[in-house]
């Protein structure tokens, strides 16, 4: 064939950023074949099962396992007793696993057996006896602060009677606590004083909010088991597998590299497996024990005794403006109740601090808060982590405001919304910002204007449905948060002989769809298509490190680890490409399987056949690259000030709602949200988060409600905890803002977190623009309704109390 | 732990009501009941586990003469799906699209929604209104006994029935409606059928001209049981409304505000 | 010892026989006696829909009957449904649709939309919430699952 003669082909220009790509595991989670921790099981396996507290606060004062011990079957009973050396766990290092000498709440674990079947497990737990001596029972944090409470932690006493005041540097666990503070946040910027005194408009309420719970749908489990050296084999779906690794040394007094955590595919996370668990630790000592692998499940009660919850929150929140519409400060005192330990609840303060500081532009802010311990469930993160209380007092102040001063309430919100370039009191330097294009959409797109002063006017006509809508925005942050000593994240790609991928990462998949996400960056930097790539993330000993998936991290921070490691081996391949053509390597681009010429599209070479040129000659070489990607965020100081995240993201939601004003029932009819994400990525997976997360946000707002009565659960099951379900979902409408984040992979920003945020703040202002009344409290049942409608209902006020 | 020591599935009338003599017999219809309370320890099971789903003549909806029987295994898709229902029945049809979920409703059956007696049981309140007769065998010598009684005598309180423990409910009898009969079921819920009722309430009665009479009242949860009255009631009609449903035809209804024994949930 | 019985019935088109547990519910039959991890748990009292699997043509929840009460019936489960080219369309649209986050709730939407749909050949969505009210999801908010369901009427489902 004559030179001029050879065909040459082009390859057109195409792209996998923005398109609906179905997730990569859907076939074979759409055929029932994923194997979840629930459906794994090890030769040799036993079942462990965990007694929990019969009381909620009592001395234990004995534990008889004799009888459980001698049933057929049972290989082991373990009580606190049985391992005088255990360690205490949780950021305040206040929890013992099993516990020691008194139980603190309802789901206190006492004894754990590891049996042979869950059946022997479970009639083994029925026959282990104990003793308790009650104490008075505080379910109310504020009982708690107050003189003379009986103390959750007290300091141990000796054998004379006296207090033991052990050293500080000893954990809580051991040396008890003077006072029923379990941890305490102040933060401040401006002067809020000065703020208050420019002040034409000042305002303050309290707002409270509930116990709710995160119900993903696999309950919680792990299997454990000791290899023959001793080395820990851990079945795990822990959100955060290398901080867990550590510190599960620390508790087992292990040396960490002989912990291995391998991650089944996960039945939903939501930010309930970030901390660390006493079922994990008593599954370990069972393992142990029994020199036989340990599969411990939790039953769907259990999942709702013993799951953290979200962060209830009580909340005084007074805040101030000029007659012109500008903002002038925020006052807030909060109460958390800590429950019996202490677990990442009491850390939203962080997250919380972040929307006083910084929704809208706020020149002086005051916020201080305390944890309190009490007899309750503890708290742990959930998806938006404080955020979606602060909002919820926030957006109603805006909506407030805004009538006290006789302003439209967009107008308003337009006003303080800030702009690319702001740095806020706290220190978050706003790079991309798409705040003021969020609001302007949301409202735009669910015609918010005219429907809300068209609400306003049908109020006091006859009928009893009447029609609201109520807005609120987000922040949240949108390039992970440096809040660990490191924020990065790993990985190692290697190429095989026919150009497939193989990206190891140590970023976990949540169901978030997070794979597909980082394959199709990947794809797309390599020119291949999204069949080509394999994913591996879910071994502690082959992919490298991550911290975790929080904090809506995952697409940004993994992402640009992904695309640095595929960009060093894309630029290796153009230079063996240059090289072997004789072209420059700028000359040169990867796309559809080929090596082309950049400007014309014209095909140089087959990529899998350069590979294999490169790999089977004399000097054989693979392409193997590695890549850490540490963002360029700041930790906080002292002061909590600091540019914490490598971006920032908004969102503003609209929610509709219908009520009847004869049986408070609240109906949510449609919800528009625009959400600034910098660049959609994955169309069909952004979609989805965003359904779900909003669908989250109505469950919260309008019909979720863990009720704890004098420390008890009253409704730890499905029929009674409702969850949204299909029938009750509103239209919803979402729209993407691209701020295009300089940072961010091909400009995308987190996004896990944000749709939940907004929803129930929207829906007071919705429920209020309806029916002139306004709900403090969550959730908006037909009977808080109701009540609040025929003002039944006593506005609470909480005094701002600051620990000392 | 049961003190189940027999699993018997009859495939008679006769062969059931020869076990339930010694009373010590739970019996197993649609089982979603059963299942899940006995699994959780709220109900244990008796010496004897009697499944009466291979028994023939349990089965069924029949016209027959001017009464529809419905057979106690019928379950609560068969009955609301059923042409005789839907033609004669709309108020049952009515309960039975607010039971539960799909998949419960494809499974729970008649006589077991009938026997738990729940004030929350939400074909009992239509059941009430329309008058339904239950049957009961037994056989206390040597053959096959039946009897009815009215559905209203036969609950006694929540929970409880007349049904003694040697006897089977076999089928419901319901009388075909005159006419001029109207009837509604009302839940009070956030969602259209999954929660179990906090307040259900039915009402029923000849209309003619404009006038409503022989008016039966049930109340079912949020009451003290699934009872029927006749009802003095205090009720003023708000007119008949139009309420078109997608995809549905017109129905009409009357509209009533009635002296409510509700108790807040 | 608790009490067995043996029981023949039909699983996935394949007849067979198992010896059960007379307190055992089916969902843990299958789990558990047969090994097919397919049907999940997801609350065991009939709430969440989980474990919907299909008896004799109608879909119910494997966590509300009796094991033994399988005897002489046939019993569908996903594996089964994953191998019916009737369901390929069904399983198509969830997987199209971004209908599958962390896909634990999946085989029972699927179960529970494959008998919605011989039902309802043209559910619309209404039809189709109403249809899976008994199924709960946390991930998705729904709405993907409903436009799966909804677009795999269209697709190439044949008449019962």
């Amino acid at each position: 064939m004559s030179v001029s003669e050879k065909k040459t082909r082009i390859i057109e220009p195409d792209s996998l950023i923005g398109k609906r790509i179905p997730k990569m595991d859907a076939p074979e989670k759409a055929s029932g074949r994923t194997r979840y921790i629930h459906d794994i099981n090890l030769s040799g396996q036993l079942y462990g099962k965990i007694l929990r507290s019969g009381r909620i606060h009592a001395l234990i004062k004995s534990i008889d396992t004799s009888a459980a011990r001698a049933l057929p079957g049972v290989h082991v009973v373990i009580t606190a007793a049985d391992i005088p050396d255990q360690r205490p766990i949780g950021v305040a290092r206040d929890h013992f696993p099993l516990k020691v000498g008194r139980v603190r709440s309802q789901r206190d674990e006492i004894a754990a057996v590891a049996a042979e079947s869950e059946e022997i497990a479970e009639a083994a737990l029925k026959l282990i006896k104990v003793v308790y001596e009650d104490l008075p029972v505080i379910s109310d944090p504020e009982d708690a602060i107050k003189p003379g409470a009986a103390l959750i932690h007290p300091e141990p006493h000796g054998a004379d009677g006296t207090h033991l005041h052990l050293k500080q540097g000893t954990s809580i666990a051991h040396r008890g606590k003077a006072d029923n503070i379990a941890m305490r946040f102040d933060y401040a910027h401006g002067d809020v004083v000065k703020g208050e005194a420019e002040s034409d408009v000042v305002i303050e309420d309290t707002f409270r909010l509930h116990y709710v719970t995160h119900c993903c749908m696999g309950v919680s489990g792990m299997i454990a088991e000791f290899d023959a050296s001793g080395n820990l084999l851990m079945y795990s779906n822990t959100q955060v597998p290398f901080l867990h690794k550590r510190e599960f040394a620390e508790y087992l007094n292990m040396d960490p590299a002989r912990i291995r955590i391998i991650q089944p595919p996960i039945g939903g996370g939501f930010g309930s497996k970030l901390d660390i668990y006493p079922f994990e630790i008593i599954c370990l000592f069972l393992a142990r024990a029994a020199k036989r692998p340990v599969k411990m499940l939790f039953t769907r009660e259990e999942e709702f005794l013993a799951s953290p919850t979200r962060q209830p929150v009580l909340l005084t929140l007074r805040s101030g403006c000029k007659k012109d519409g500008t903002l002038t400060f925020r006052q807030v005192h909060t109460l958390h109740d800590n429950g019996a330990y202490t677990s990442w609840g009491a850390t939203t303060p962080f997250v919380m601090m972040q929307t006083f500081s910084s929704l809208y532009r706020v020149p002086h802010c005051d916020y201080h808060t305390a944890a309190v311990y009490t007899n309750n469930p503890y708290a742990g993160s959930f998806r938006g982590y404080g955020n979606l209380q602060a909002t919820f007092a926030i957006e109603q102040h805006m909506d407030m405001m805004a009538e006290a001063i006789g302003m439209d309430s967009l107008e308003f919100r337009l006003k303080n919304a800030q702009d690319s370039g702001e740095t806020t009191g706290q220190g978050m330097v706003f790079k991309s910002c798409g705040f003021k294009d969020c609001i302007n959409t949301a409202a735009q797109r669910s015609d918010y204007s005219r429907k809300f002063k068209e609400n306003e006017a049908n109020r006091g006509k006859p009928g009893n449905i009447k029609h609201g809508i109520g807005m609120a925005s987000m922040l949240h942050v949108g390039g992970g948060a440096k809040i660990y000593p490191s924020d990065g994240c790993g990985t190692i790609l290697k190429m095989d002989d026919f150009a497939n991928v193989t990206l190891i990462t140590g970023a976990s998949e949540i169901g978030q769809g997070s794979e597909t996400v980082l394959s199709q960056l990947v794809c797309e930097e390599l020119g291949l298509p999204i069949s080509a790539i394999t994913v591996v993330n879910n071994d502690t000993a082959i992919t490298p490190w991550d911290v975790g998936v929080h904090a809506s991290r995952t697409t940004f921070i993994a992402g640009n680890s992904a695309i640095g490691a595929a960009k060093k081996a894309k630029a290796k391949i153009l230079a063996v490409a240059a090289k072997k053509y004789d072209a420059a390597e700028a000359d040169l681009d990867l796309r559809g399987g080929f090596v082309i010429k950049a400007a014309s599209g014209e095909v140089v070479v087959e990529l899998s056949k350069l590979l294999r040129n490169l790999h089977f000659q004399d000097k054989a070489e693979l392409v193997m690259t590695t890549f850490y990607y540490e963002p360029p965020s700041v930790h906080q100081g002292k002061d909590f000030k600091g540019d914490v995240s490598a971006a920032y993201a908004w969102a503003s939601q609209v929610v509709e709602v219908e009520v009847d004003t004869d049986t408070g029932m609240v109906r949510m009819t449609k919800i528009t949200g625009a959400h600034d994400v910098g660049r959609v990525l994955n169309r069909l997976g952004i979609e989805g988060q965003i359904e779900g997360g909003m669908v989250m946000g109505q469950g919260y707002a309008l019909t979720e409600d863990l009720m704890i009565v004098d420390g008890v659960m009253r409704n730890p099951n499905f029929r009674d905890y409702k969850l949204v379900t299909a029938p009750e979902i509103p239209e919803m409408d979402i729209a993407f803002i691209e701020s295009m984040d300089g940072e961010g992979p091909q400009g995308a920003k987190g996004v896990g977190e944000a749709p939940s945020i907004c929803i129930a703040a929207a829906a007071a202002n919705a429920i209020r623009n309806a029916t002139g009344v306004r709900m403090f409290e969550l959730p908006f049942t037909p009977e808080k309704v109701y009540r609040a409608l025929h003002g039944q209902t006593p506005k609470r006020y909480w005094k701002p109390w600051k620990a000392e | 732990m049961t003190e189940l020591k027999h699993y018997f599935a009859p495939t008679s009338l006769d062969q059931a009501v020869e076990c339930l003599k010694d009373g010590d017999v739970t019996i197993l219809a649609g089982g979603t009941d059963l299942t899940p309370q006995s699994q959780a320890g709220r109900i244990r099971i008796k010496r004897t586990l009697m499944n009466i789903r291979h028994i023939p003549q349990l089965s069924g909806i029949t016209l027959e003469g001017r009464e529809i029987r419905i057979g106690t295994l019928a379950t609560i898709t068969e009955i609301m799906e059923h042409p005789l229902v839907r033609q004669h029945l709309p108020v049952l049809v009515e309960a039975c699209n607010h039971f539960a979920s799909d998949q419960i409703r494809n499974a729970a059956t008649l006589g077991g929604n009938i026997c738990n007696a729940s004030p929350a049981g939400d074909t009992l309140i239509p059941l009430l209104l329309l008058d339904a007769r239950v049957e009961l065998a037994s056989m206390p010598e040597a053959k096959l006994y039946r009897h009815s009684m009215p559905l209203a005598t036969f609950f006694v309180g929540p929970g409880k029935t007349r049904r003694s423990l040697c006897e089977l409910l076999t089928c419901v009898r319901i009388p075909l409606p005159g006419e001029g009969h109207v009837a509604h079921f009302h839940k009070l819920g956030t969602r259209p059928a999954l929660d179990i009722s906090t307040i259900s309430i039915g009402i029923g009665g000849t209309l003619r001209e404009g006038v409503l009479t022989n008016v039966r009242v049930a109340f079912g949860a949020g009451g003290t049981g699934a009872r029927g009255a006749e009802a003095r009631c205090r009720h003023h009609r708000q007119g008949r409304r139009h309420r078109p449903r997608r995809g549905r035809t017109d129905r009409r209804r009357a509209r009533h505000r009635l002296v409510s024994q509700g108790n807040d949930p | 010892m608790s009490l067995k019985h043996d029981i023949e019935f039909t699983l996935n088109g394949v007849k067979r026989q198992a010896s059960v547990d007379v307190t055992m519910n089916t969902l843990a039959m299958l789990r558990d006696v047969i090994g097919l991890t397919g049907t999940k748990y997801g609350c065991g009292e009939g709430e969440c829909g989980a474990c919907t699997i299909q008896v004799d043509g109608v879909s119910l929840n494997s966590c509300l009957m009796f094991a033994v009460d399988c005897d002489g019936r046939e019993l569908t489960t996903i594996e089964g449904l994953a191998n019916d080219s009737k369901a390929d369309a069904l399983r198509e649209a969830f997987v199209e649709h971004g209908a599958v986050q962390c896909g634990f709730c999946t085989p029972g939407m699927i179960m529970q939309a494959d008998h919605l749909l011989h039902k309802h050949p043209h559910a619309d969505a209404e039809c189709v919430k109403r249809g899976i009210e008994g199924n709960l999801c946390r991930c998705t908010g729904y709405k993907k699952i409903v436009d799966a369901i909804v677009a795999a009427e269209d697709g190439q489902r044949t008449a019962p």
